[in-house]
């Protein structure tokens, strides 16, 4: 469905991924459908950091956790280095998790709070045996100067750390099984924003260094410009606009993306020129999808046409494409 | 030691010296407790037998001690057993939930459809009495609860993060069973642990007194009191040693599992009482108010040299030396990191600070309606209450959290407009109405029979905002009103405070927040602060353009929107309040820093007359 251009050969590819989640309404309530996420197709080549953007409830998580095979998807398959994810065994599975990992988005959260630290970053090199047990200690050292951490940290535990050195923690116990492929699901967005930027530097600096490739999952528009090379749009489920990054940001094709950028507040004063569009409504229930193109319920331009089919995405440059029936680049205000 | 560690104190050590005592048995000067004294039966205490003589002649002190040992040792030999096997099936259970649910937590609860005291009776029955059919007995009768303390616990942990890690990290399930979860789920279980060895001693002790448990002459408990029940009128203290050495144990027990529950649970409990309950504090009302200022373009609000501490002796500063001036028609925003102290500050405004805080210095002139200035530090909590909704008001972060659930949207407006004066049950369902449409709520008429929950997160949020101006107030103060919300969403909660802005062109706005973009959108002034310090204040295009502080330079270039490689990353983070660094707080993290600067607290400067930095470098700041 999506265009890749010419690019090498991809790591991770998911192919018409679909997740339904069904829920019952009340007691004697029919059992009604409840996608997450629909029809997603995207394909991510080593080194390179795709941002996945969308407000909450969108399925950006869910797909996360779809693309580390952490969740089956519903239809369609994810496939690393060629192989579907769906068809491994158990122990198969659990020998490709060295190549992909993730990171969560609660440093608080995402550590077991009854156990080392040290104890937590080797788990992966004990499980997959990467190091003689006597090397151990030498590469948790390197881990944790790798983040930027003491080593004295190794025998403390979670509790005894701020936010944004856990999450550097995570960063270092994903890194420990040499991954080239990271899920990083919202990591800097319970961080306080001097904080923040020392996360987003850790990882511009990994994925410089490491050749890593990144799936990174945030709501904020700013950290993600700041990141990614490539850009995925999601709304209720669905890939509205996927391209690269600054011509995305700076053109958006989408309305929906346009809106978005519009509503991200930013530092610098805006040309004063009305107040800023802002759109009306909410993200309607994923129970109850509107017929067609999911935002023609909120979308400044819908017409007649949009409550039909589900628009197709529209190629608007080699690597960029849109589905909205209107999709054209246009600079936000 | 902690006051939880501290209270376990007490109970733990009657345990421990009671299993001592059970323990030592053998070696203790004990009688021989079946050497029989038919001559002395009945005999009262003496030297020789300090609680008597039982029917038979036989000494009760060491029938008891040995009677103890046989209770015990079946309550907690039962209480392991089915603690391994309860926790292994709950774990497995909860883990990999499906068939493997069904043939262990399932399978266990069907025991629980028994009456106990039959499944004992029934398997004592059949395997005939003694200590090892009782203790299976009480080993089948206690796995399914802890089956289901396990299943419960591991369900609520398998979902968390760390767990999905591990899988993440590829981890085989028994490892991750093992390592992970079941540290992780072993509080409550052993909390568990003391309630079963109590309860499993009374059920001992019953089947023993039925005959049906440990055969005679063994001592036990149960069996020494079914023996004196019979003498009962010759001798009624042999009944109540047994009784009260069982009562005693297992309210020991009790004790013990209440407190290691607290222990183990370390969340803080507030102090709790009624607000009139408490102790009174020093303020006063008729010292705060004074007679109006004949100037009527003074501050709505004006903070001086605000501090708010908890503890007394060592007494913490979480806040210090806080200036504030907000005019009326103002929006000022109060900009830091957590633990800036910002949302402290707003706290104190209506009085609301946590119970364990209180404001140790400074004050909050508050200019009213009809012009007299109160000084906020001084108010009792009567005061404050008269205050609240028609002169200050508050609008918080989780409007989920702060609306009641089980009152609807339009119940809760209505009382908050007749708490504020408003008559006339037709008056105030119009307002009501009326105060719904103002915030941009759909179809309000409707809209007002809603309950919290069936509101989206941005619908609550505005009726949160319609409760907080339901009466009109002066000064609004909003706690990161948008923080919890998505971009489009909150772009329309801003846009309507700006309507809130142009509507009441009175209202003072603070507006607390730790996003340096909202404050931009909406406020006229910034006061940013660190570490419980107000750093920089001034006009917000003119801070955000030239800060004068290095914190907010800092700050402002860490914020992920210029076209920069590498953002600016302040290094370490923000220092914990029992441990501030002397002289200027943010020294330690400062590239300006100079000697000086830990040595001597940095005075307030005004490089411009509407603008205040505290640094003693702010001109090289740029």
């Amino acid at each position: 469905m999506f265009d890749m251009g010419a690019k090498p050969a991809p790591l991770v590819e998911a192919r018409g991924l679909a997740r339904n989640f069904p829920g019952r309404q009340g007691l004697l309530g029919r059992v009604r459908d409840v996608w997450a996420v629909r029809d997603v197709t995207l394909a991510l080549a080593p080194g390179e950091t795709v941002g996945v953007v969308g407000e909450s409830g969108c399925g950006k998580s869910t797909l996360g956790r779809m693309m580390m095979g952490l969740d089956r998807p519903t239809e369609g398959s994810v496939s690393f280095d060629g192989r579907d994810l769906a068809a491994l065994s158990a122990a198969e599975r659990r020998k490709l998790s060295r190549r992909m990992q993730m990171v969560f988005q609660d440093p608080f959260g995402s550590l077991d709070p009854r156990r080392s630290i040290g104890a937590q970053i080797t788990d992966g090199l004990r499980i997959h045996r990467l190091v003689p047990p006597g090397e151990i200690e030498a590469e948790l050292f390197r881990l944790l100067d790798q983040v930027g951490l003491p080593r004295s940290a190794a025998s403390r535990r979670p509790h005894a750390f701020s936010g944004g050195q856990r999450q550097r923690i995570a960063v270092a116990r994903a890194l420990s099984t040499r991954p080239d492929f990271i899920v990083a699901d919202e990591p800097v967005s319970a961080l306080d924003v001097s904080i923040q930027a020392q996360v987003v530097n850790l990882l511009m600096d990994l994925r410089r260094d490491l050749d890593l490739a990144m799936l990174f999952i945030s709501h904020d528009l700013h950290v993600v410009r700041h990141l990614c090379t490539r850009i995925v749009v999601m709304y209720l489920g669905r890939v509205v606009e996927e391209g690269p990054a600054e011509r995305v940001f700076a053109t958006p094709a989408h309305p929906y993306t346009r809106a978005l950028l519009t509503a991200t507040p930013s530092l610098k004063p805006r040309p004063t020129g009305g107040a800023p569009r802002i759109l009306p409504g909410e993200l309607p229930s994923p129970a109850n999808p509107p017929s067609g193109c999911p935002f023609r319920t909120r979308c400044p331009l819908a017409e007649a046409a949009c409550a039909e089919a589900v628009p197709a995405a529209r190629r608007i440059e080699p690597g960029w494409q849109a589905a909205c029936i209107k999709a054209a680049p246009e600079a936000v205000a | 030691m902690s006051r939880s560690t501290r209270k376990l104190l007490l109970p733990g050590g009657i345990v421990l010296a009671l299993v001592t005592v059970l323990l030592l048995a053998p070696l203790l000067p004990l009688h021989d407790v079946r050497a029989m004294d038919i001559p002395n039966r009945f005999a009262g205490p003496s030297a020789a037998h300090w609680l008597g003589q039982d029917e038979f002649g036989r000494d009760v002190l060491a029938r008891l001690i040995w009677g103890g040992r046989a209770s015990l040792f079946i309550a907690v030999g039962s209480a392991l057993a089915a603690a391994t096997i309860g926790t292994l099936l709950g774990l497995l259970g909860g883990y990999f939930r499906g068939v493997v649910e069904v043939l262990t937590v399932r399978a266990a609860e069907v025991l629980l459809c028994l009456p106990p005291l039959l499944l004992a009776l029934l398997v004592v029955t059949i395997l005939g009495a003694g200590t090892w059919p009782l203790i299976l007995a009480l080993t089948l009768l206690y796995t399914p609860n802890y089956a289901r303390v396990a299943y419960a616990a591991t369900l609520q942990v398998r979902g968390l993060d760390y767990v999905t890690a591990q899988r993440a990290m590829g981890a085989p399930p028994l490892t991750i069973l093992g390592r992970t979860i079941l540290p992780n789920v072993l509080p409550p279980l052993l909390v568990q642990m003391s309630l079963v060895v109590a309860s499993a001693m009374v059920i001992e002790s019953g089947l023993s007194f039925l005959g049906l448990g440990v055969v005679p002459p063994t001592p036990s408990w149960g069996l020494m009191i079914r023996a004196a029940r019979g003498a009962m009128e010759q001798a009624p203290m042999l009944l109540v040693w047994p009784s009260l050495a069982l009562a005693g144990t297992i309210l020991t027990f009790n004790l013990l599992c209440d407190r290691l529950q607290t222990a183990l649970d370390p969340r803080e409990v507030t102090k709790g009482g009624a607000l009139w309950m408490r102790r009174p504090g020093r303020r006063k009302t008729a010292a705060a108010r004074r007679p109006g200022a004949a100037d009527d373009n003074g501050p709505l609000v004006e903070i001086r040299n605000l501090a708010i501490s908890v503890g007394r002796t060592p007494q913490i500063d979480l806040v210090r030396r806080a200036m504030l001036t907000v005019m009326p028609g103002e929006t000022v925003a109060l900009v830091g990191e957590s633990g800036s102290g910002k949302t402290l500050t707003s706290l104190a405004l209506l009085g609301l600070l946590p119970d364990q805080l209180r404001v140790s210095a400074g004050e909050m002139r508050y200019r009213t309606r009809d012009g007299a200035v109160l000084d906020l530090a001084q108010l009792d909590e009567e005061a404050f209450r008269a205050l609240r909704g028609p002169e200050v008001s508050m609008v918080f972060q989780d409007a989920a959290a702060a609306l009641n659930p089980v009152h609807r949207v339009g119940d809760q407006l209505a009382e908050a407009l007749r708490a504020g004066g408003l008559t006339g049950e037709r008056a105030v369902q119009a307002r009501v109405v009326e105060l719904l449409r103002h915030v941009g709520i759909p179809d309000p008429e409707r809209r007002r029979r809603a309950y919290p929950h069936e509101l989206s997160g941005g619908q609550r949020q505005r009726a949160m905002i319609a409760l907080a101006v339901a009466n009109s107030p002066r000064l609004l103060v909003a706690d990161e009103p948008t923080t919890a919300l998505d971009p489009t969403i909150q772009a329309q909660i801003l846009d309507l405070f700006r309507k809130l802005k142009t509507d009441t062109p009175d209202m003072g706005l603070i507006f607390v927040t730790h996003d340096l973009a909202v404050v931009s959108e909406l406020a006229d002034r910034v006061v940013v602060m660190y570490a419980g310090e107000v750093v920089e204040t001034g006009p917000v295009a003119e801070v955000f353009a030239r800060p004068k502080h290095p914190y907010t330079a800092a700050l402002i270039a860490s914020v992920p929107e210029g076209a920069a490689d590498q953002l600016r990353a302040i290094p370490g983070s923000v220092p914990p309040p029992h441990d501030m660094p002397p002289g200027c707080r943010f020294a330690p993290r400062c590239d300006h820093a100079l000697p000086q600067c830990t040595s001597r607290v940095p005075e307030t400067s005004h490089p411009e007359a509407s603008r205040s930095s505290r640094c003693i470098r702010w001109k090289e700041v740029c």
